[in-house]
């Protein structure tokens, strides 16, 4: 389009990546924080931290599976479906649940959880009512307040976008290795372009898999075709064919005792001798539809789909396995997905992704802040700034320094709001998004440097407030965490700290900053030489 | 970003900016269908070409769809980036709706839809 390919493929970089970058950092700021969503989750209800690992886990899985399905047929004997979450390595809890009788209107049945102690079996006080982790993994791909097909459209065009600009971006970077070593501080947009390279090229690979692999986990929502051309009833034919053990059956009214769990579970051991079961779902407990399924853990294979069964829960006989030939296609397929998510990842691998993650951020970061900074310094001394930079600069303040302040906000009204209220879980989210409201309209009142500043000393006060309110209402502070190993609570509170140090850095680089341009003003011709050459 | 040629002419740089900001209202117009050419041009003519290939593919039904619906992105990325390589958008219609309209009447002509 332009007059060389170099030239168009410049071009296209920056206005794909401009056009998109504030919906693409909300959505790689919040998978970022998602690799991590179950021990956030954990981090936010406080009243299972008394809860230890138990040892030999899969020896008690048999155990554990008869114990929930007897607490459940004195309980809800008749209800539709029955969940039963056995403790993993990221979380220690055993929980089990069962759906309450559909209201009208509901689309989905609400189900009442019982949390147990794996060690003991005795029941714990269920946890506050709260959304943790699980939040950032919904908006992550789901947005919020918005209809959820529209989201996910929007999503995949973002994503779309920040795949044409990886792509376009390596082929504009002549000197793709040299850069990699370079870093020229304190030279305005040049530093901010250095910045934008290092972390884009450093994990290069990881962005252009996690964005692409992005996309294959929502594909059959943008491209059903295939799907709909080959099989006469499209999709839902399609997943029946892929996954058998989804296939659906209508429920009867025909009572049928529910065998016995050690019948199935007999079963499920000779298949597969050291398995490692995940959950166990039973629909239509008692009835002669009844279902068991049973999924096992994909532990640290590159696998999302895993090994799964499926039995009768009337006569015990097994009714279809999934996960046990692959074709090529079908791994090429799934392997995408489980790389995406990030489950298979061990806690090194794990910290990994999420240091990944955040170059990602920062890659987006700094592309639309230099965006901004290079039409700012090409402004001749008089002109006024126009209305697409003010609006960039203004969003580019509002996204970049209202998520973090969101996140930490969110993460204070866990420990903050009265445990009793009504819809606590939304309130929870109400406060993540009045925080960033409040930080956009820090930004449109201005969005000098020195707005900067405070919103930098700001994120600071919030993120030295989470362990701060964290040791003051509830029993641990992350020195007891330390010395008593609670690792995963440690690693929250303390990523808080570094977040809080690094935010007071920014906030004193700001300063030093503000402080040379005005001292510069007065010995104009000089300095001004010095840096352009 | 710009980041080659600004090393090489740094002083010449940001007067071409100004002329290029006060861009013509045809300028602006051709964008925009570039634009559209990429993005719904480039999803039509995946759809058809992973639909065409789902049933030409010499492997089971699942295979096929599934390994057509994994490459889509592929192929509807390398189309949004070559609209926007080619200098005349004349062209890039031309090829567009004239690949795609070829491949849905050979799918079409498989599928018995005519």
């Amino acid at each position: 389009m332009k007059e060389n390919f170099f030239r168009s493929m410049t071009w296209l970089h920056t206005w794909v990546g401009l056009l998109v970058c504030w919906l693409l950092f909300l959505i790689f700021f919040a998978g970022t924080i998602s690799f991590f969503k179950d021990e956030i989750t954990y981090w936010f209800e406080p009243e299972t931290h008394t809860v230890t690992h138990q040892d030999n886990r899969l020896a008690k899985q048999r155990q554990q599976i008869n114990y929930a399905v007897e607490q459940l047929q004195n309980k809800a004997a008749d209800s539709s479906s029955w969940r039963i979450y056995l403790p993993e390595p990221r979380n220690p809890l055993y929980t089990y649940s069962y759906a309450e009788p559909k209201q009208s209107g509901q689309r989905r049945a609400k189900f009442t959880e019982t949390y147990l102690d794996p060690t003991t079996n005795e029941q714990i006080a269920p946890p506050r009512e709260t959304k943790g982790g699980y939040f950032f993994y919904r908006l992550h791909f789901d947005l919020h307040y918005i209809d959820v097909r529209t989201a996910r459209w929007l999503v995949c065009l973002a994503s779309l976008f920040m795949l044409i600009a990886l792509i376009t971006g390596v082929v504009i970077h002549k000197r793709i290795f040299k850069d990699m070593f370079s870093f020229r501080k304190n030279k305005g947009s040049r530093s901010w372009l250095d910045a934008h390279n290092v972390s884009s090229v450093l994990a290069l690979p990881f962005h252009i898999m996690i964005t692409y692999t992005g996309l294959i986990t929502l594909i059959f929502m943008v491209f059903p075709y295939p799907a709909q051309t080959v099989y006469e009833k499209g999709l839902q034919q399609m997943f029946n064919e892929a996954s058998p053990i989804r296939a659906r059956v209508e429920s009867s009214d025909v009572p049928a005792p529910l065998v016995s769990m050690n019948t199935i579970l007999d079963q499920v051991y000779t298949k597969s001798p050291d398995a490692d079961i995940g959950f166990f779902f039973i629909r239509d407990a008692n009835k002669e539809s009844s279902r068991v399924s049973v999924y096992l853990n994909t532990g640290k294979e590159v696998v999302d789909n895993g090994a799964a069964f499926l039995f009768s829960g009337s006569t015990g006989e097994l009714l279809a396995e999934q996960g046990k030939d692959w074709s090529a296609s079908a791994r090429f397929y799934d392997s995408m997905t489980a790389l995406h998510a990030g489950r298979l990842a061990s806690p090194l691998l794990r910290w990994l992704y999420f240091l990944c993650g955040i170059a990602g951020c920062a890659m987006i970061a700094t592309g639309c802040i230099m965006w901004a900074k290079r039409l700012r310094e090409r402004l001749k001394p008089q002109q006024q700034a126009g209305v697409g930079l003010k609006l960039v600069e203004t969003l580019n303040l509002a996204t970049l320094m209202g998520l973090p302040f969101a996140t930490a906000s969110f993460f204070i009204a866990n420990r903050l709001l009265p445990l009793e209220m009504v819809a606590r879980a939304d309130k929870e989210i109400l406060v993540f998004f009045l925080a960033w409201l409040a930080m956009t309209v820090l930004a449109i009142i201005s969005s000098s440097k020195r707005q900067w500043q405070l919103a930098a000393w700001l994120n600071a006060l919030v993120c030295f407030a989470v362990p701060l309110v964290n040791a003051m209402t509830t029993e641990g502070n992350w020195i007891s965490y330390l010395l008593t190993q609670k690792w995963t609570l440690f690693c929250v509170d303390f990523g808080f700290i570094i977040a809080g140090s690094l935010f007071i850095l920014q906030g004193k680089k700001l300063r030093t900053a503000s402080k040379k341009v005005s001292t510069r003003r007065f010995q104009k011709p000089k300095d001004l030489k010095e840096q352009q050459g | 970003m710009h980041s080659q040629s600004i090393d090489a002419v740094p002083s010449q740089r940001p007067k071409n900016v100004f002329k290029k900001r006060s861009v013509s209202i045809s300028y602006r117009i051709s964008v925009f269908f570039r634009f559209v050419a990429a993005i719904f041009g480039g999803y039509v003519f995946t759809s058809v070409l992973i639909s065409l290939l789902a049933i030409l593919l010499p492997l089971n039904q699942l295979d096929s769809v599934l390994l057509t619906t994994t490459l889509s992105v592929f192929f509807y990325s390398c189309v949004f980036i070559w609209v926007f390589a080619v200098k005349s958008l004349k062209r890039v219609w031309i090829t567009i709706l004239l690949t795609t309209g070829v491949q849905f009447v050979i799918l079409s002509l498989i599928k018995g839809w005519l």
